[in-house]
């Protein structure tokens, strides 16, 4: 075989791989869009319809607005509060995410300049963020029941900031790594103070990566269950609690609601992903290419 | 204005030593270059100057005032480093006024200042670009104007130029002569590039190993060097260096090499017998066609540059003898060819085992 043959079949190999991984990659994505506009009677049905038909909006005005229309069906679920869930989780995850991110980036200065945590030190901080949140769930709601911060917004920001910092630290210690030590040393013998180095030279010089590592963190803070689960009760409920209450009870499982529900849930997240897409790109290559 | 003094400094990384025990005055208004290869301790002199790094014994002086608790932006110093150290996400104008804008100056004044600065280092039309967009030799200028608008009292430079290429390098070397004239203030400046050395300094340091080896004026360092490395480190093309030994008979000392013998000038013949280098500049050695000489070598390689004629001799060592005839006379010399060479007695070095010189004058 030829180069430019060889060079050809290597190509549309790779083309059918990445094609077929695509396919399962957006198939549950494209099912859940299909099944929110589908009228009830085609969310079981078989053979299945891959498209609404015809597509209605009765899902998403029952979930997301309790239109009494078709909250009078027999699908319809009693409490509608998923754009309340919505706020609240927008503001737990937000500020968790925030503040994961401004602590983390602080840390991670410390320890990629003065190396406040030994490399083992920085492993277990990563290690703790492999106990799997089961493990303290328990002890957790104890505490939180002491301090009072059961079924609270503090709470729930609170044990997010706490278990996604590590994440935190380790990804922008790697972004701060590729600031050459020169440029914070120029802007020192200009005058400036440590921490006006780092707020007005280094975060800036690693916006991309912080941005990069501010997605990652909100994906996990917003779509975390379990510790929302054990910690909220009824005051504070977040999206993925939501998202569970339609699944099962009396009525079986509600698939176009609770596709609905979801389709609500991801859009916030892929806005955020387009908006910031510019530095995305940049974030997840940094260091990869010499600049 | 400042006078800068060194006592004692010393610094280790670990168990690598880079700098030994270092003392060295430098004058207000002077020159100063530090000079020696990869690893000679130049570079980590500089930065505990700066401030960067603490010494672990020794202090720092600036203007008689002990100045090693002090943070670098309290020293009163400026830095231009090899990388340029640019800020990439501010202008140039930006980066320019970040020192005066860390002093605090009003905005009107600093934009005065800065063009003023811009003009003097010629970068005017780069003040809205940003760095990615500036050149080598102009995100340079760009770092040394950063520099002068704070108008620091010593300029520590970490071999500026070093990134460059050679036709910037002259250009800039010029410029930072020029500045060195008109600011009349204290540069130190870094580098390993000997050429540049002799060209900019008052007064050169020859580091090695964390020591200085010499202290002195260009021309002394280039005539009167203390030993085998500085002999070796200054010049282009380098000394020649013929290793051999020295035999007395007679009271005459002669130095005897590899294809070579040869009667000591007066002031060297009493050197004492043993093993020893002979050393001679390559302007030094007189080539003829014919006729007689102290040594006759085979022509291994002719290099015409124009002004002069660069001749390549094979010693029988791996290192070429060589000798410089001016103008393009001796350009169409075959390769091959045994010429006869006439080394000055004046200008002949003795350097022995350890290296040192022997009987400098």
């Amino acid at each position: 075989m030829r180069k430019s043959q060889r060079r050809r079949m290597t190509a549309i190999v790779r083309y059918v791989l990445l094609t077929g991984w695509a396919v399962v990659a957006f198939f549950p994505i494209f099912w859940m869009i299909s099944t929110s506009f589908k009228p009830d009677t085609q969310w079981f049905a078989w053979p299945p319809f891959y498209f609404p038909h015809p597509p209605t909006l009765s899902n998403y005005l029952n979930v997301w607005f309790g239109a009494e229309e078709y909250a009078a069906t027999q699908y319809a679920i009693s409490s509608q509060k998923p754009l309340i869930s919505l706020l609240n989780s927008t503001i737990i995850a937000g500020t968790a995410t925030l503040l994961s991110v401004l602590f983390g980036s602080v840390m991670a200065y410390g320890v990629s300049r003065y190396r406040i945590l030994s490399e083992t030190r920085m492993f277990q901080l990563l290690m703790l963020r492999m106990i799997p949140p089961i493990v303290i769930v328990a002890p957790l709601s104890l505490y939180y029941s002491t301090l009072g911060l059961l079924d609270s917004m503090t709470g729930l920001i609170l044990i997010y900031f706490l278990t996604t910092l590590p994440y935190a630290v380790w990804m922008t210690k790697s972004f701060i790594d590729e600031v050459p030590r020169e440029i914070e040393q120029a802007a020192e013998i200009l005058g400036a103070s440590r921490w006006r180095t780092i707020f007005e030279i280094v975060l800036p010089l690693i916006r991309s990566g912080l941005v990069a590592t501010f997605l990652f963190i909100l994906i996990l803070t917003w779509s975390e269950y379990l510790l929302a689960l054990i910690i909220t009760k009824t005051q504070v409920t977040t999206l993925p609690i939501e998202l569970s209450k339609y699944q099962g009870t009396t009525e079986g499982r509600v698939y176009g609601r609770q596709a609905a529900l979801a389709v609500g849930i991801t859009i916030p997240l892929m806005i955020v992903g387009l908006l910031i897409r510019k530095h995305l790109a940049r974030g997840f290559s940094f260091g990869m290419v010499r600049r | 204005m400042a006078r800068i003094e060194l006592v004692g400094l010393s610094k280790a990384f670990g168990s690598v030593v880079a700098v030994r025990n270092l003392s060295l005055t430098i004058e207000d208004g002077e020159f100063v270059v530090l000079v020696g290869p990869s690893g000679c301790g130049k570079t980590t002199t500089l930065r505990i100057i700066a401030g960067f790094i603490d010494a672990n014994a020794g202090e720092i002086r600036i203007d008689g005032r002990v100045v090693n608790d002090l943070e670098p932006r309290d020293r009163g110093l400026g830095m231009v480093f090899q990388t340029h150290a640019l800020f990439p996400h501010k202008t140039v104008m930006q980066n320019v006024e970040f020192g005066l804008r860390m002093k605090g100056m009003p905005a009107l004044e600093r934009a005065q200042r800065v063009r003023e600065v811009a003009e003097m280092v010629h970068i005017s039309h780069l003040l809205d670009m940003m760095p990615g967009q500036c050149s080598g030799g102009e995100a340079q200028r760009v770092a040394l104007a950063r520099t002068l608008v704070t108008q620091p009292s010593t300029f520590l430079l970490d071999e500026p130029l070093s990134s460059l290429d050679a036709k910037l390098r002259r250009e800039l070397r010029a410029e930072c002569d020029r500045l060195h004239q008109a600011l009349k203030r204290t540069f130190i400046y870094v580098t390993h590039d000997q050429e540049e050395a002799m060209t900019l300094a008052d007064r050169i340091v020859v580091m090695r190993a964390g020591e200085i080896v010499q202290v002195g004026t260009p021309m002394e360092i280039y005539s009167d060097p203390v030993n085998y490395f500085v002999a070796d480190f200054f010049g282009s093309p380098s000394m020649n260096l013929l290793a051999g030994e020295i035999v007395q008979t007679n009271g005459t000392g002669r130095f005897r090499g590899a294809g070579l013998e040869l009667a000591l000038p007066d002031r060297l013949k009493s050197a004492q017998s043993g093993v020893a280098t002979l050393g001679i500049r390559p302007e030094d050695v007189g080539v003829t066609l014919g006729g007689n000489g102290d040594i006759a070598l085979p022509v291994r390689l002719v290099e015409p540059l124009g002004r002069d004629t660069l001749l390549y001799f094979d010693a029988g060592t791996e290192r070429a003898f060589i000798a410089v005839s001016k103008g393009l006379d001796m350009a169409d010399v075959k390769v091959g060819t045994r010429m006869a060479l006439s080394l000055d007695p004046r200008r002949l070095y003795l350097f022995g085992a350890d290296g040192r010189r022997l009987a400098p004058s």
